[in-house]
């Protein structure tokens, strides 16, 4: 019997949790390139509109000052990191179990990239915010960036609600994935619904107990750092959620 | 001599279907060993459960001495080439060696790029894109470079052609006597590989039916060819294994033979050969030496 030649270097779990976000990164188009390539688009779309109104009013000056702050293209990118994080979990999953990877620290490597693709989407949007505003909204007065009368908040909130939307959908997505690579399709089903059963209880519980008044006036009195911060306990439940789901959770799916 | 492999009493149960079904044997350190069965036999499911990608329904795996099942201490140790293995969207040959040394501690990436020469495989096309023996290519580059104390080669050679495979054969012999490991090889191409292995465990439908040392199975049988009446009169008493008639030719296997039964049977006039690992194995799970068997290409 020969003897096995070589003693195991030791890798600390931390880089191996390195790693897997390195493996996010390995092929950088979809999380890194692709909401970019998004954005842009549909800015592109809204300033053709801008300026086709613009023209066909004979000038910016003969528009209404607030026409164009009310835009929600930029909310799409946001809901769009769910899938971001669906598509980047999906395959890299039992692509990692095939190296070797514990469920444990494929979980934290990837809610950490998350965490990380989070921070960068919020600060790259909030520099755009930041331009827009210097530019007086691209020299025709518009929000695209920073719609909805935010163009008047610090750049600093913007940039809150920016981060805390984000990873409330990859988290969502983080959830969503990982009943995928459980459950398969049937899985998502039943989630859905669940989720939908969810939401119309809590409309039918407000409207039970005649709280509509008070959940608008939550909102309308709540400063908007502190209602961005509410859904911090989803994204965190979220989050757990999907390390339960993951944790037995086989290639197969 | 530690175990490095150990399975007791282990089953997986995929719904109704069983897949591993009581299933109990233990590998030792160093060497290669042979998974071997038919396909569909439960030899991936096996190895997915020593690997801690599949949960056991009961029983128990051990690699290391400890379990699998998230053990990132363990699964460090060990390298895994799965024939299903998925790749991650857009991933081109480059993109999975690039991560290979990410997560194998002992890769050696001059081997690596030596073996992309060896297999000639295109590095630069996606990985869904490649043929299934391109693809494998990649595994077996992945599972050798890697030098894990334990590798598992699930079907290593899928749609690789006989010179391929047999560059394999080379580059597994020579590097696993460089650098010596435990190596736990599963195909059915059994007398392509059989000259390699030291420890051979057969499954079949889940279950265990062969569990000895490669030698030992090899001297385990013979087969005797000659006058129908001689050959019966010597087959009388003995465990006959096989039996085949033409005209007044016979030929009969049977079962552990000493050199006096030899030299016995050769002064009858009976012509012994010993039987293949291949042949000893499809007589052993019952089935018939078939189509899925892919001898012819060797």
């Amino acid at each position: 019997m020969t003897a096995i030649d070589h003693t195991p270097t030791i890798a600390p779990a931390p880089r191996r949790v390195l790693n897997v976000m390195r493996l996010h990164v390995a092929n950088p188009f979809p999380t890194l390139a692709l909401p970019w390539l998004i954005t842009a688009a549909i800015f592109a779309v809204n300033l053709a509109i801008w300026l086709m109104i613009a023209n066909a009013a004979g000038g910016v000056d003969n528009l209404e000052s607030d026409a164009f702050q009310y835009n929600g293209g930029i909310s799409w990118i946001v809901f769009f990191m769910t899938v971001v994080a669906v598509q980047a979990m999906n395959l890299t999953f039992r692509f990692a179990l095939g190296f070797s990877v514990t469920r444990r620290v494929y979980y934290v490597g990837t809610a950490l990239y998350f965490v990380a693709l989070s921070l960068l989407y919020s600060l790259g949007i909030t520099v755009l915010a930041a331009i827009e505003r210097a530019t007086d909204g691209w020299g025709l007065g518009a929000a695209f960036f920073a719609p909805w009368g935010l163009s008047s908040e610090p750049l600093l909130l913007v940039w809150f609600l920016y981060l805390m939307a984000m990873l409330l959908f990859f988290f969502l997505g983080a959830a969503v994935a990982t009943v995928w690579v459980r459950w398969g399709a049937y899985g998502l089903y039943a989630f859905f619904i669940g989720l939908a059963f969810l939401v119309v209880g809590g409309a039918w519980l407000v409207t039970a107990t005649d709280s509509w008044g008070d959940v608008g006036a939550f909102f309308a009195t709540t400063p908007l750092a502190q209602i961005a911060a509410w859904t911090l306990p989803v994204t965190l439940l979220c989050g757990l959620l999907g390390y339960v789901f993951l944790r037995k959770a086989t290639p197969q799916g | 001599m530690t175990a490095i492999v150990e399975v007791e009493d282990l089953t997986k149960r995929f719904g109704r279907v069983t897949a591993v079904d009581h299933a109990t044997f233990s590998l030792e350190e160093g060497g290669i060993h042979g998974l071997l069965g038919r396909n569909g036999a439960g030899k991936t499911t096996l190895m997915g459960l020593l690997t801690g990608q599949e949960f056991a329904t009961s029983g128990e795996a051990r690699i290391f001495g400890e379990g699998p099942v998230e053990n990132a201490r363990a699964l460090r140790r060990v390298c895994f080439i799965k024939e299903s293995q998925v790749y991650p969207d857009d991933f081109q040959g480059k993109h999975v060696l690039r991560a290979a040394p990410w997560f194998f501690d002992n890769w050696d990436q001059q081997f690596a790029e030596r073996l992309v020469d060896v297999f000639k495989v295109p590095l630069d096309r996606k990985m869904k894109k490649l043929s299934r023996g391109q693809r494998s290519a990649i595994g077996v580059i992945v599972g050798l470079a890697s030098r894990a104390e334990l590798t598992f080669l699930d079907e290593p050679y899928a749609g690789l052609d006989a010179v391929a495979r047999h560059r394999f054969y080379d580059v597994l012999l020579e590097d696993y006597t460089a650098h010596p490991r435990t190596v736990v090889l599963s195909t059915h191409l059994i007398d392509e590989a059989a000259d390699l292995l030291q420890r051979v465990v057969v499954i079949d439908e889940g279950r265990i039916v062969i569990d000895a040392d490669a030698d030992e199975l090899r001297g385990s049988a013979t087969t005797l060819v000659g006058k129908a009446s001689a050959v019966d009169s010597f087959a009388a008493g003995r465990t006959v294994v096989d039996r085949t008639t033409l005209g007044g030719i016979a030929s009969v296997t049977v079962a552990g033979l000493s050199s006096d039964d030899r030299r016995a049977a050769a002064s009858a006039g009976l012509e012994a050969t010993a039987v293949s690992l291949q042949e000893l194995i499809v007589s052993r799970t019952g089935g018939t030496d078939t189509d899925d068997q892919e001898r012819g290409a060797a």
